[in-house]
């Protein structure tokens, strides 16, 4: 952990709420980056990120209690995630609820899971490993999750791939898999 | 995301596709009850859900990082702000309430 983040993490669990106040900045420079992205992966909409970020940070200088003995940015990550993001996340969705066809428990596993394997390992450390497994898929595999990570709709890509719409979502779901499978087994090297 | 009778592969497609896209909310309000639950059964859904979140976070998360952290502070220093005069005026707030309470079982008391 670098030392601006420590001295910023010292001052906020500083029993006096000014002083708090003031270690924000440093705090908010030294991480938004990371929790930003973080946030990403659950609600892949810049504006709602913001807006659960916002409240988080504010909850963290209510009740920085659970950062206290953090010493890593890992560790950091984590706990942020444990007990500030994934409340908030549950309260985005948690207006729309009584409308759906989904358990209660179903939607908090699907809007703020439980952290995973992949969930536990650095942005830097999952694009390394992707990249890798990328590269073991089946060449009309790969091609498919990387037109699909271009933005391109499952339409587009059976018109690039020549075939079904149907066949691309199969093929999406079965690269997807062994995506999963196959950094699984990389997580658990590491 | 019409169909009602998605299969599970179709499913996790149009997850997918609504958390690229930033628009769970459809997602989810498209899901019929036999969709619910067949989500629910299903182990690959969750299994592929969990990569998807993470294509999805390593792929597209560069969009949510602002230039401007400066701007966002504020509204974090407002939102604080707004906290802590949350926090000093609620005593005054609950006097209030009480007041009001006294008052109308005075009232109530009078009428009996």
């Amino acid at each position: 952990m670098n030392r601006r983040l420590r001295n910023a993490l010292k001052g906020l669990t500083a029993p006096d709420a000014e002083r708090r106040r003031r270690a924000m900045e440093p705090f908010v420079r030294a991480t938004f980056d990371s929790f930003i992205r973080y946030l990403y992966r659950y609600l892949g909409n810049e504006v709602e990120c913001e807006d659960v970020l916002e409240d988080v940070y504010a909850d963290i200088w209510e009740n920085p209690e659970r950062l206290r003995n953090v010493t890593s940015e890992r560790e950091l990550l984590k706990t942020v995630y444990l007990y500030y993001m994934r409340k908030r996340l549950r309260e985005v969705y948690r207006r729309i609820n009584r409308n759906l066809h989904l358990s209660q428990q179903d939607m908090k596993n699907l809007i703020a899971p439980e952290l995973g394997i992949l969930e536990a390992v650095s942005q830097s450390e999952l694009q390394d490993i992707l990249h890798r497994v990328l590269g073991r898929l089946k060449a009309r595999e790969r091609r498919a999750i990387e037109l699909w990570m271009e933005g391109m709709s499952s339409r587009a890509i059976a018109n690039e791939l020549k075939t079904t719409v149907g066949a691309v979502k199969m093929l999406k779901f079965r690269a997807i898999l062994k995506l999963k499978k196959m950094m699984n087994e990389y997580c658990h090297e590491i | 995301m019409t169909d009602t009778n998605r299969k599970i592969q179709e499913l996790l497609i149009d997850y997918a596709g609504a958390l690229r896209d930033g628009c769970l909310p459809v997602f989810l309000k498209s899901l019929s009850r036999q969709e619910g639950q067949m989500i629910a059964s299903s182990e690959e859904f969750w299994d592929a859900a969990e990569m998807v979140r993470t294509l999805n976070g390593v792929g597209f998360a560069d969009k949510a990082v602002t230039a401007d952290v400066g701007l966002f502070m504020s509204r974090v220093d407002a939102n604080i702000a707004s906290r802590l005069k949350k926090a000093k005026t609620s005593p005054r707030g609950k006097r209030t309430t009480s007041t009001k309470s006294t008052n109308k079982t005075q009232r109530t008391e009078k009428t009996t």
